[in-house]
């Protein structure tokens, strides 16, 4: 059999996934802090003896791309985005502290605060509402309402906004950034929120339409070879026939 | 067969449903007390190929695993509770509500709905009852006789009798306020009904405690903002032809496997 079928074959499935991952992407264009995956491919030569001729692609986990989304003003108290590098606090599914850029926040009827369903954390734990008047929240994440009745302000907290370094962070199956080596990140004071405002997903429709174009067509050669591949083990079964 | 295909059809979906929410809130952009929908989207969970620290072969371990979306879902559709504009209407029974706060309308089955169009008639009856008829809470009967009818910022309701001196007093009109109004059902009509993400209906007295007090002869216009709008369909529907692009791009794929090998 001829080995480099096995090679384009490898090329052929990485195009697969990386098809999905730019696919993902783009049906995440609208998708509020929404940060954009990028595909990885490692070669990787087969150890063995005999000549060093066989070289595999081999699939990587998607880095991402850090860049911050334009902000787009909406005017909702409740809406914040982050101006530059940092993230906000939630609690993920499996109580653990996770990071996100989304900063759609809503009350729910119990006054806890939420971003997309997950509690928010302040610096000492999640954030408590009772009915207040008007809610504000201040530019370095303190929350603060005029409670029923008014007259006075009333200070709930301050959302714990983190900086960790990017290198140090992974998306987690459920889309929220968490520290790979595990813990928490500390607060970090300089992180600047944008009360009014949401940042919208970071994908670049252009690139990732264009990708999925030139991946299309990467495709094409993949199958070309293995169509090739088979047409010289066609030829070397004639020699060996005799036809 | 190809995961990019479900990806980009999710990616479709969502642009779908928002399209809709934007074509609705620009049907309404002249209902008064209308408050705009915003969906929100959110990325799938992500599908682990590869266990990062899985073993490559007898030495080597693999550096990083593999996991890829699967799209993007929809979060749900908010209600957005800003103030829409206000217009001065001459109408003694028009209301506007300035600030928080909702009217409480009795629905025929006997529930109370709630809703910011302070748009009331006086029915056979001579009830405040809101355009389709419904009555608002707590009743207030218009005498047959009343020259006019006058309403506080606070809600207490005063009618001009024909042939007295002094007015007399119809009743006084409450608001409800919810802790979490974007929580609220919205049942058409310009009604919300109270759901279990809103809490419980707090009433008061219009002007105090959170509630903002009334303005007579006054309607709030819808809060949708045309210009938004429009720029929010542009980029939904080049969105859509984007993530389209990736569903023909991938047929294109699939069919090239057919027809070559």
């Amino acid at each position: 059999m001829e080995r480099f079928l096995y090679t384009a074959m490898g090329g052929a499935l990485h195009t697969l996934t990386a098809q999905r991952i730019h696919a993902n992407n783009l049906a995440n264009a609208g998708t509020t802090g929404f940060r954009a995956d990028l595909e990885q491919v490692a070669a990787y030569q087969v150890q063995g003896p005999g000549f060093a001729s066989n070289v595999l692609a081999q699939e990587q986990d998607p880095t991402t791309d850090f860049t911050p989304g334009h902000l787009e003003t909406t005017g909702r108290d409740l809406d914040v985005a982050i101006r530059g590098a940092g993230f906000l606090s939630v609690q993920a599914a499996n109580g653990k502290e996770a990071y996100t850029r989304a900063g759609n926040l809503q009350v729910d009827a119990d006054g806890q605060l939420l971003a997309d369903g997950r509690p928010v954390l302040g610096v000492g734990g999640p954030i408590q509402v009772p009915d207040y008047q008007s809610i504000t929240l201040g530019q370095d994440g303190t929350v603060s309402v005029v409670p029923v009745g008014g007259n006075a302000t009333l200070q709930l907290g301050q959302l714990k906004l983190v900086n960790p370094a990017i290198q140090g962070l992974a998306k987690g199956e459920d889309g929220l950034f968490h520290l790979k080596a595990g813990g928490q990140a500390p607060q970090d004071p300089n992180v600047v929120l944008e009360p009014g405002h949401l940042e919208a997903s970071n994908v670049n429709a252009v690139d990732e339409m264009v990708n999925t174009l030139s991946l299309s067509r990467t495709f094409e050669v993949q199958i070309r070879m293995m169509k090739t591949a088979d047409e010289l083990s066609a030829a070397g079964s004639r020699l060996v026939r005799g036809a | 067969m190809q995961a990019a295909l479900w990806v980009a059809k999710t990616g479709l979906a969502a642009q779908d449903a928002k399209m809709a929410t934007i074509s609705n809130n620009l049907a309404n952009v002249n209902t008064t007390g209308f408050k705009r929908d915003r969906v929100a989207f959110e990325d799938l969970f992500y599908q682990v190929e590869r266990q990062p620290g899985a073993q490559q072969d007898q030495q080597n371990q693999l550096p990083s695993g593999v996991q890829v979306g699967n799209g993007v879902r929809i979060v749900g559709t908010q209600k957005v509770f800003t103030e829409g504009g206000f217009e001065n209407t001459g109408q003694d029974l028009d209301l506007a509500i300035v600030g928080r706060g909702f009217f409480q309308i009795e629905l025929p089955s006997g529930e109370t709905a709630y809703t910011r169009n302070g748009q009331f008639n006086r029915n056979s009856e001579g009830l405040m009852v809101n355009s389709d008829g419904l009555p608002l809470v707590p009743q207030i009967q218009i005498p047959e006789n009343a020259l006019a009818v006058s309403i506080g910022t606070d809600g207490t309701v005063t009618a001009q009798i024909a042939g007295d001196a002094q007015p007399q007093e119809l009743g006084q009109i409450t608001t409800v306020n919810f802790t979490n109004p974007a929580g609220l059902e919205a049942m058409g009509g310009n009604l919300f009904k109270q759901t279990a993400a809103s809490g419980q209906p707090q009433e008061g007295v219009p002007g105090t405690e959170a509630l903002g007090s009334l303005k007579q002869q006054t309607l709030e216009g819808s809060n949708v903002s045309v210009v938004e709008e429009m720029v929010n369909m542009i980029a939904t529907q080049r969105a859509y032809e984007m993530n389209a692009k990736v569903v023909s791009s991938t047929d294109q794929m699939l069919k090239f496997i057919n027809q070559s090998v």
